[in-house]
């Protein structure tokens, strides 16, 4: 049997952020009160604990917070993908979102390094947010 | 409930058996949720993404993180219960293993381990009666910063460390000055290394010159992870560190027992913590020999 990588686990809280990546957007929460943008999706702002929200379109910009390369695979799938980098993007709106950076060598990836959204249509359902380094 | 008569012994009590139902990796992979869609899952690659953060934020790498490895080993080669006991390890050893999770190599990963620890806690007027000397609470403080990684901004520090250290000192009315030895949550190297550092044993990147010349090994002048620690001895969560503060405060730890026979002092005070999540929470207690 194919042994395929997980797939993104959509809940009410998480289906707008899902749904805009399918249309290669990044949907965030803002909270209308304080202003905080947040990641993940939840229903009251973690700071201000207020459930008056909106959602914003992110740039898609930011830069690598911190990062990590796997020389191993803790799930069969991604074994053909190694080495891979996982890192923690800080988006220019200010929230962290967890993700791969590709388009480049594992060994050129730096923190701070600035870096773009770049789309993985995964299946008709989902659209993966990667990043790579910025042009 | 000592305290208010409700019960006169405690019993605290862990064990597992990971190893041999292999079943670390597949309950890491199960909590991920929407991280493992990157193929990101485990505290190895979590508490790796701390370290890198620490690397650019301050003077730290394999260059510190391998005074840990190696001085742990020294007194896991002194312990017969340790998993590392007959297997020794110089810095070579340590460049050598190989990497998982960049920049961690395998030996900056504590061990997967089948077993078990407990201790008891009572009241400090039965405890007189014991045959050994009992180690006693001098102080105690927790803080939990209980961001997800994902979010965290401490990863570099402070870690709740500073605070629950703090918190611990001030109530046990010492500072790091008055400490014989340290049993320290040693998940991964670098986790010895941050948490002494929110301690205050260190400024941000000293721990580089700090760990060098054996400090934390046997004969150093601050023996850390007597046992050999979770990455040489055993991983039984915070019972690993907690239990060996109290045997060695009691005596009891044979061949690698804090004293003459390790050319180090003999044990008054030592302090011990445990350490959750990605740097998630953290609880320090300091004990004395009564």
């Amino acid at each position: 049997m194919e042994n395929l990588k997980p797939l993104p686990k959509v809940n009410a809280d998480t289906r707008q952020f899902w749904d805009g990546c399918k249309s290669h957007e990044l949907r965030f929460q803002k909270c209308t009160d304080c202003g905080h943008i947040r990641w993940p999706a939840s229903i009251i702002c973690p700071l201000c604990h207020s459930d008056n929200t909106k959602w914003i379109v992110a740039s898609g910009k930011g830069k690598v917070f911190t990062f990590v390369v796997y020389h191993e695979a803790y799930h069969p799938a991604f074994e053909g993908d190694l080495p891979y980098v996982v890192a923690i993007v800080e988006l220019q709106e200010g929230q962290h979102f967890l993700t791969n950076i590709v388009g480049c060598d594992p060994g050129e990836v730096r923190c701070e390094m600035p870096v773009e959204v770049i789309w993985e249509d995964v299946t008709a359902e989902f659209s993966l947010p990667k990043f790579k380094p910025a042009q | 409930m000592l305290e208010a008569g409700l019960c006169n012994y405690v019993v605290i009590s862990y064990g597992d058996n990971p190893l041999s139902a292999g079943g670390m990796p597949s309950v890491f992979m199960e909590r991920a949720g929407n991280e493992a869609i990157f193929g990101h899952s485990g505290a190895t690659a979590g508490y790796a993404l701390a370290a890198r953060r620490a690397m650019h934020t301050f003077r730290t790498g394999p260059e510190t993180w391998k005074h840990i490895a190696v001085g742990q080993r020294k007194w896991a080669n002194l312990n017969p219960k340790a998993m590392m006991y007959g297997r020794t390890m110089s810095f070579e050893d340590y460049y050598n293993s190989r990497s998982l999770v960049e920049p961690f190599r395998l030996f900056d990963n504590c061990l997967i381990t089948d077993g078990g620890r407990a201790y008891v806690v009572t009241s400090v007027e039965r405890a007189r009666d014991l045959a050994r000397p009992p180690a006693v609470i001098m102080g105690m403080g927790q803080h939990n910063p209980s961001y997800d990684v994902q979010q965290a901004t401490h990863l570099a520090g402070s870690t709740g460390a500073k605070i629950a250290g703090e918190t611990a000192f001030k109530m046990a009315g010492v500072s790091v000055h008055d400490l014989d030895a340290c049993e320290i949550y040693d998940c991964f190297t670098y986790t010895v290394e941050i948490t002494l550092q929110d301690y205050g044993f260190f400024g941000p990147g000293e721990g580089q010159d700090w760990f060098k010349d054996g400090r934390i090994e046997p004969g150093g002048s601050m023996p850390v992870n007597t046992s050999g620690g979770q990455l040489s001895e055993a991983y039984f969560m915070g019972l690993t560190p907690l239990t060996e503060a109290v045997m060695q405060l009691m005596g009891r730890c044979g061949k690698r027992q804090l004293g003459p026979q390790t050319n180090t002092k003999v044990p008054e005070i030592i302090l011990c913590n445990d350490n959750g999540g990605i740097l998630q929470t953290h609880c320090c207690n300091i004990l004395r020999r009564l």
